[in-house]
């Protein structure tokens, strides 16, 4: 077996990190190692603008002529 | 005789048609989130919105199949994502799947090397456009970019994501976990090409 490499414990920890989805203590256990890493809490520091990124990324409000169609499928009132 | 009975059922009634209009009109409010979510599950414009249609014509048949109190967002995403299931993938093609030996730093790494030597996250960042966060979005295979959709752009929980898409949450956190990283191979082919150029 290889050598437990932090770095790379760190870099799974990065997603259920974000999700916030890690329990408390391995949520520590990140945190202390991103305290102490520059490598690892800049691409922590990247994953979290690249999320903003992706969620903005191609946002186009609906067409006023799709609303229209949307609303025109609802049941006529008696 | 006839009185007493008619009158119980004009009072069910109007409460029937009372509560399909406070139905259509809290679906019709959730039409932006919901678009949001389908413009980036299909590939263009037209397709997301054939698939609204779709998903509020049937949502308006069978309203009396939602039970007030759930999350309304999340009935309507179900129907449209069964609705994307049915009709887009019978003609796509099933992408083969990519060996994915690069993890989550992945595209960090690669932006950084090729950049102009500043590290700066911010800067980093800005080496990205719109244009490829969508393209390789429309990379990611179906199954896998359905989750990452409903959970990254959509807002949904894992257990919401499971629900809508009627997959185990293990399912989930699986197909969230590669999706993101074929997402993120793909925007980094995208942003500074394969061969690093």
């Amino acid at each position: 077996m290889t050598a437990y490499d932090p770095c790379a414990h760190c870099e799974e920890m990065m997603q259920p990190y974000m999700d916030r989805v890690l329990t408390d203590t391995e949520r520590a256990e990140a945190e202390t190692h991103l305290d102490e890493c520059t490598y690892c809490k800049k691409r922590y520091r990247f994953e979290e603008k690249l999320r903003q990124f992706v969620r903005q990324a191609g946002q186009e409000p609906m067409t006023v002529e799709l609303k229209t169609k949307l609303a025109g499928l609802r049941t006529p009132l008696q | 005789m006839s009185e007493t009975t008619r009158e119980p059922d004009a009072r069910r009634l109007a409460t029937d048609a009372r509560d399909r209009v406070r139905f259509e009109e809290e679906a019709l409010a959730l039409s932006d989130q919901v678009y949001r979510v389908a413009r980036h599950l299909v590939g263009s414009r037209e397709e997301a919105e054939d698939l609204m249609q779709e998903t509020y014509a049937r949502a308006f048949r069978s309203w009396r199949s939602f039970q007030p109190g759930t999350n309304l967002r999340a009935w309507l995403l179900r129907i449209l994502t069964n609705l994307n299931i049915d009709r887009g993938r019978k003609i796509q093609r099933t992408p083969d799947l990519q060996p994915l030996e690069e993890g989550d730093y992945f595209l960090y790494n690669k932006l950084e090397a090729t950049g102009d030597g500043g590290s700066d996250e911010d800067r980093v960042v800005e080496r990205l456009s719109q244009n490829d966060v969508v393209g390789a979005l429309s990379e990611v295979p179906h199954d896998f970019r359905d989750v990452v959709v409903l959970v990254d752009i959509g807002d949904f929980t894992y257990a919401d994501a499971a629900q809508i898409l009627d997959i185990p949450i293990g399912t989930v956190m699986s197909r969230l976990h590669r999706g993101r990283r074929i997402l993120k191979q793909a925007m980094a082919e995208s942003a500074v090409g394969g061969d690093g150029e």
